[in-house]
């Protein structure tokens, strides 16, 4: 199911889409945060880009740990980790071949490393955000319209208040801005559901 | 028997190199120590390739307890330890205590020859329970 | 004052005092300098602010720490243990020797 050339597309489009939007994360980012999440999300995956040929040569769960590794390293910040956590946890659970039954399971327990990394939940203005309602559409609907459900949770953070992380020192002022991270979140599972064809 | 390392994360690189500096003024040399703070560019942050150099600087086959400010340095702490193999992850602990003082008395514990989790403890005796 | 030999216990307990006459007392960094002496004695140690007590163990620089005892308080050290006798006069030397502090240096 996942041969080189779906990997190699899959490393190349995401990383290709991050930079593209970096300065949209950056904006966004700066209303709220510290400004920073557009310049470290490409940093990071230009470090994919640049690797994307070997990292593409692994076994899947290889490749996912090896991104994560890297965006740990790479982006820094705190979404380093964060995104660096997802795609380890990830590694761990998912096989070489996954179905999507399975590929769901395994991102329900990368979701529930994520939670504890960041010691947020959902509703809290954060990639979380995203990545939940994502899977619970994943769950109810067998892997159709993940996209859609990624761009509704984005625009679902705008009214949110923040409670973890930078954004939290705004309080109400973090209100009516789409959360970096949430945005981030959506733009890399648009990108993966379009290569799969999901 | 070496002595337990002293390892101080902060999203501030001065913050951090003080800390450090009291622990070495206060303390002396008898206790491995490195710190870690700042994002690279002169800004606030803490950035794990960061910690785990801190980690590798400070190593005691005594272990290493690490001392931190606030969320993301907790958070880069525990991602730097369990990107470390297991043997290490083992001899590492991250204290609940205030960054500047827990270090000074973590340090001042580990630099009698106390093991890990009595620097640990003393620690965060710090905090009223 | 000296380290005085202990009045013949059982527990062979040794006993000395001195007074605080360095600007700070027992502050961040003397309270760090006892400590650290403390713990190179095998022996059990406790300091108290009088001759009765309580008693704080000499070896827990939290506990030191939160003595807090100013400039002219006495500091009675009780150990118990091989190095005993060591341990009391060493201390006692630290306390007299005003913990090596340069007194301009200010708050320690």
């Amino acid at each position: 199911m996942m041969d080189k050339s779906t990997k190699l597309k899959l490393i190349t489009d995401c990383a290709e889409c991050m930079i593209r939007h970096a300065e949209e994360l950056t904006a966004l980012d700066q209303a709220i945060g510290d400004g920073d999440h557009g310049l470290n999300m490409k940093r990071g995956f230009e470090a994919l880009l640049a690797d994307a040929t070997t990292l593409s040569d692994k076994p899947l769960p290889d490749m996912l740990k090896a991104i994560g590794t890297q965006l740990v390293m790479k982006v820094g910040g705190a979404s380093g980790p964060l995104y660096g956590t997802l795609f380890m946890a990830l590694a761990k659970e998912i096989d070489e071949m996954p179905t999507s039954a399975s590929a769901c399971a395994a991102f329900a327990s990368a979701i529930e490393a994520v939670k504890a990394r960041g010691k947020s939940e959902l509703g809290q203005k954060t990639m979380l955000d995203v990545l939940i309602p994502v899977h619970g559409v994943w769950v109810a609907d067998g892997g159709v319209g993940l996209a859609l459900a990624a761009k509704a949770a984005a625009d679902a953070t705008m009214p949110m208040k923040a409670i973890r992380g930078r954004a939290s020192f705004l309080g109400d002022r973090s209100i009516g801005h789409m959360d970096p991270g949430a945005r981030s979140s959506q733009l890399l599972i648009e990108t993966i559901t379009a290569v799969l064809g999901a | 028997m070496a002595n337990v390392g002293i390892v101080i994360v902060s999203h501030s690189a001065k913050v951090a190199e003080g800390a450090a500096d009291m622990v070495r003024q206060m303390v002396g040399d008898e206790v491995p120590l490195a710190w870690a703070g700042g994002n690279g560019d002169g800004g606030l942050g803490t950035d794990v390739g960061q910690i785990l150099a801190a980690i590798d600087a400070a190593w005691s086959e005594a272990g290493v307890a690490i001392l931190v400010d606030l969320g993301g340095a907790e958070t880069n702490s525990e991602m730097a330890v369990e990107m470390l193999d297991d043997a290490r992850q083992k001899r590492i602990v991250i204290c609940n205590a205030p960054i500047v003082e827990g270090a000074v008395i973590a340090a001042t514990e580990a630099s009698g020859g106390s093991p890990l989790d009595i620097v640990k403890q003393t620690a965060e005796e710090l905090y009223p329970q | 004052m000296t380290a005085q030999k202990a009045s013949a216990s059982l527990e062979e307990i040794r006993r000395g005092s001195a007074e605080l006459t360095n600007a700070v007392g027992l502050h961040a960094r003397p309270s760090v300098k006892l400590t650290q002496l403390a713990k190179s004695y095998q022996s059990m140690i406790s300091v108290a602010t009088e001759p009765q007590g309580p008693w704080i163990d000499a070896k827990s620089p939290v506990k030191i720490m939160r003595v807090k005892a100013p400039k002219g308080t006495t500091l009675y050290f009780e150990a118990s243990g091989d190095d005993a006798a060591a341990a009391v006069a060493a201390l006692v030397d630290l306390v007299e020797r005003r913990f090596d502090e340069a007194e301009e240096e200010g708050h320690g």
